[in-house]
């Protein structure tokens, strides 16, 4: 028997039995709705994790173990030399060192701010990056320019973020974009502190400019072009030797396990806590994906057993016809094959029933969130990622359902004797 | 050659209460039908003729004895061989007709096309069969619209489509009347005429008188037909 034929008995089989099979594919449809909903809504929010929290999974933060500061062996230093020797880890395919900012500074900022009158004066954290860690997203050159010249400076997108959903809302100040920033300049005094007692004797006055915005940069304060960092520490007669971390990159995500192997062994440490709590949180929403997906399953599993019901009950009904397809030449696996086919038909029908209900349903959820939800930091423009692998499982789950639905049904079609068959009254 | 020979074809059913003795409905039946001949088998009711002729058909195994139809020994082959011979050398025509209601007559009459390997140029032969029992002007028509003779007339057209040498008709004028009935046999003159083989299951005497010998069955065995226990007399 010929699929095509096949695919066409089948389907006026179907047509006939609508009433009975829509309300299979009506279950189907449900369990693959509410599947599909949930696996682009896990995707979704584990978006908006990696947004809030964005990690590398091929790079790892050296950084110096806090025990070992002051401790017997001596003093574990993050210098060029540990430095060069990290590089040379197997896997690891570039080192970027980074150092705090080791004196005070503040700005001090009194006229307009996009139309408002503002008097604002902050403690400034800065860290030093290497260039090429920020690259593009600089859009003025991030180097030092030297004693003098305005500091580029970078910042966390995040901060900028938080600004406009949480800081600004609240002092009335304006939303900012990242367009109108750039280029923005602020006077800073180094060497200087609104904490008493902290001012260094020789303070001197310049001016950051903002050249970009950077998942890079530390969201603790601005980060700055390593060298100036350097320069200033060295200026002031601080530690310019010296790094706080280093970010590693490695070749590829499988290196990360030895490479984390060997820092360890040169008794250093891996910063974990910005990944482990993406981790973390990413964990769970997998859990509560997972949860919501079995739950999702068990109305499949419930929708394929009423499937098969509806065609044990089918089958009983066209008894007499088997027997009629018998006799003009069907197989035992022919009737099978029939049974199958329509129940693929009713299958398939329900999975793509069930991804369109949950894309409406994702599209009016999204809907509500937009217009009744307050602005928060990295609210989403959707909450649900659709992949074209949920789509595709949905329908293969679907499939599936209604074929392991129609499993006994189709035998006992398939074992149906045909003398007997023909004469059911 | 012959076109069914059957030996001792012995068929039990299991008892109709726990307790009584199987029923044996076919005790030992011989029957030897030469290609091209038109054989008739009358019986009364319940005396097994449906039995015999879905065993001949292969629609039914589980039989003892011999049975040869068309040179295949039915007990040796298998699901698929058996599907096979139904399929090119058997055509089957059921008292009830056996349409599918679903199907229009057409789509009735190409049944066969959807299982082996088809019929070869199948929408033309259909409407050949059609237009052969005088219904090609029926082939959009659903068997709800059609009258009893009709519909039998669409049965048969499916029974010719694949053009099988063997043609098995269980009381094929049995849900018809007179005139219709009449419609049907000379039908069957006309396939004999072209030389198919028929075994047609009745007890009717009109449909006895068409063929070319008759034989009843009784108490399980066929027997020739007798003046003392011919249907006309009963
Ligand atoms: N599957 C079955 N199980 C038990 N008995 C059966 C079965 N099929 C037929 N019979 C018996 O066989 C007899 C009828 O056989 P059948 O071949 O239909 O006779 P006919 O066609 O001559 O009227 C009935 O008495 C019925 O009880
Ligand atoms: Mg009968």
């Amino acid at each position: 028997m010929r699929t095509g034929k096949l695919v066409r008995l089948a389907r006026g089989n179907v047509v006939r039995e609508l009433p009975a099979l829509a309300v299979s594919a009506g279950g189907v449809a449900l369990g693959i709705g509410c599947l599909v909903f949930f696996l682009a809504l896990g995707a979704g929010l584990k978006r908006v994790v990696n947004d809030v929290f964005p990690v590398s999974t091929r790079e790892v933060e050296v950084v110096v173990p806090s025990l070992a500061i002051g401790n017997i062996l001596g003093e574990q230093k993050l210098d060029e030399t540990i430095v060069e020797k990290l590089r040379k880890i197997r896997g690891v395919s570039a080192a970027y060192p980074k150092m705090q900012l080791r004196i005070p500074a503040v700005t001090r900022y009194n006229g307009l701010f996009f139309g408002r009158e503002i008097h604002m004066g902050l403690e400034i954290v800065g860290v030093g990056l290497m260039p090429e860690l920020v690259g593009t997203d600089a859009h003025a050159p991030f180097e030092d320019a030297g004693e003098g010249k305005p500091v580029p400076v970078v910042v966390n997108r995040r901060l900028l973020e938080l600004y406009n959903k949480v800081f600004a809302p609240q002092r009335g100040l304006p939303t900012l974009t990242d367009t109108m920033l750039i280029g923005f300049q602020i006077p800073v005094e180094l060497g200087r502190s609104y904490v008493a007692g902290k001012t260094l004797p020789n303070a001197t006055e310049g001016s950051l400019l903002l050249v970009g915005f950077s998942d890079r940069a530390t969201l603790a304060g601005v980060s700055l072009p390593l060298a100036a960092v350097r320069r200033i520490n060295a200026r002031f007669g601080a530690d310019a030797e010296t790094y706080s971390s280093v970010l590693l990159r490695a070749q590829s995500a499988d290196d990360v396990s030895n490479i984390a192997a060997a820092v360890k062994r040169m008794g250093l440490e891996i910063d974990e806590t910005e990944r482990s709590r993406a981790l973390q949180i990413g964990a769970a929403v997998e859990l509560v994906t997972l949860a919501l997906s079995l739950l999702a399953a068990l109305i499949t599993g419930l929708a394929a057993i009423n499937t098969m019901q509806a065609f044990y009950a089918s089958v009983r009904e066209r008894t007499r016809e088997i027997g009629v397809l018998r006799a003009v030449g069907a197989t035992r696996g022919d009737v099978a094959a029939i049974v199958l086919a329509e129940a693929a038909v009713t299958g398939l029908a329900g999975g793509v029933v069930g991804v369109v209900l949950a894309r409406i349903a994702a599209v009016l959820l999204d809907r509500l969130a937009r217009t009744g939800l307050p602005d928060f930091p990295f609210k989403p423009e959707s909450f649900f990622h659709f992949r074209v692998t949920h789509i595709a499982v949905g329908v293969a789950v679907a499939l599936a359902a209604a074929l392991l639905g129609a499993f006994l049904p189709a035998r006992a079609a398939a074992r149906l004797d045909p003398a007997k068959a023909l004469t059911e009254s | 050659m012959n076109a069914i020979l059957l030996r001792g074809v012995k068929k039990r059913y299991p008892p109709r209460e726990p307790g009584l003795a199987p029923q044996e409905l076919l005790s030992g039946v011989d029957l030897e039908v030469k290609r091209g001949e038109f054989m008739a088998v009358e019986g009364q009711s319940g005396s097994g003729k449906s039995t015999l002729l879905h065993l001949l058909g292969g629609l039914d195994r589980e039989f003892e004895g011999e049975a040869q139809v068309l040179g295949c020994d039915l007990r040796a082959l298998s699901d698929a061989e058996l599907a096979a011979l139904r399929h090119t050398q058997i055509g089957f025509i059921f008292q009830s007709f056996n349409l599918l209601p679903a199907l229009t007559a057409l789509e009735n009459v190409l049944l066969p096309d959807y299982f082996g390997s088809g019929v070869p140029d199948a929408e033309r032969r259909a409407m050949e069969a059609l237009d052969r029992v005088g219904l090609a002007d029926k082939a959009k028509a659903k068997p709800a619209a059609l009258s009893g003779g009709e519909r039998q007339r669409v049965a048969i057209a499916r029974a010719l489509v694949a053009r099988p040498p063997l043609l098995l008709a269980d009381e094929p004028t049995g849900n018809l009347d007179a005139r219709t009935g009449e419609g049907v046999i000379a039908l069957f003159k006309e396939l004999h005429a072209d030389g198919m083989t028929l075994l047609i299951v009745t007890h009717e005497a009109r449909v006895s008188h068409a063929a070319t010998r008759v034989l009843i069955l009784r108490e399980g065995r066929l027997g020739p037909e007798d003046a003392q226990h011919s249907m006309e007399t009963l």
